[in-house]
């Protein structure tokens, strides 16, 4: 997962991209033949310095390597600090990434 | 009959206790499962927060009239408002939610995210404000080329 944020006047603005798959029920039954074959991300959270930042459930209608971006009040926290994101998908799989606060 | 309706009040008064006051993040997925499974927008809206009326202000969507990729439709949206939550629907596609961000207190909420139509349709964004009552703003796009392969 890659992730980069950036701190200006006092706001985080985020950009982030998870790799995955996102297949759909209709996509997996029309490829495998089996609707239960579709994963997809269904859970994203982000903490900087162990305080969640974000905290984000989806489904299967995110596009294919979905790009997300937000926006954080840049007060308590300073350049130099991470930010962790992590995703859950269907099958309990999961991925992570961090970037440092520019 | 009325000792385990007596229980019932019980327990669900327990297991509001434990939930603490402030607003804490969760896991919409595993809170409030029939909000993920339901067909229509309305039935997604009932699971969620247990009612339909949206009040048409506040709300700041921004995504094009026309997307030429299904696969990967830009939604850009944001509010002012002091919200504890703000989700993502359409009508489109066999679901219809589509994503839902707890705010934390770090949020700004504004939020960019990639989605899939399948169909021409509209996406609906509900922001849940603590004044209990739902935020919304729509938009109708033509989607030229279906996103979720068919």
């Amino acid at each position: 997962m890659k992730v980069k944020a950036k701190l200006k006047n006092g706001v985080i603005k985020v950009k982030a991209m998870a790799k995955h798959e996102m297949s759909t029920f209709n996509m997996m039954e029309k490829k495998t033949g089996n609707r239960e074959d579709a994963n997809f991300i269904t859970h994203i959270t982000g903490t900087i310095n162990g305080e969640t930042v974000l905290d984000l459930s989806t489904s299967q209608f995110l596009s294919k390597n979905p790009i997300f971006k937000f926006e954080l009040k840049g007060d308590t926290f300073k350049k130099g600090d991470k930010l962790l994101l992590s995703w859950v998908d269907r099958k309990g799989g999961t991925g992570k990434g961090k970037g440092k606060i520019k | 009959m009325e000792r385990r309706n007596f229980l019932n009040v019980t327990l669900g008064a327990l297991a509001l206790a434990v939930v603490p006051a402030s607003v804490k993040a969760q896991d919409y997925r595993a809170t409030k499962p029939a909000v993920w499974s339901a067909h229509t927008v309305d039935d997604a809206l009932k699971a969620m927060y247990g009612t339909t009326d949206l009040v048409m202000e506040g709300v700041s969507l921004t995504a094009p009239d026309v997307a030429s990729n299904g696969g990967a439709i830009p939604v850009d949206f944001s509010t002012d408002l002091d919200i504890k939550s703000i989700a993502v629907y359409q009508d489109a596609n066999p679901e219809a939610a589509v994503c839902a961000y707890t705010t934390t207190k770090y949020s700004i909420n504004k939020y960019s995210i990639k989605i899939k139509m399948g169909k021409s349709g509209t996406i609906t964004i509900v922001a849940e404000g603590n004044d209990g009552k739902l935020y919304a703003a729509k938009k109708t796009l033509d989607v030229a080329l279906g996103g979720c392969e068919g």
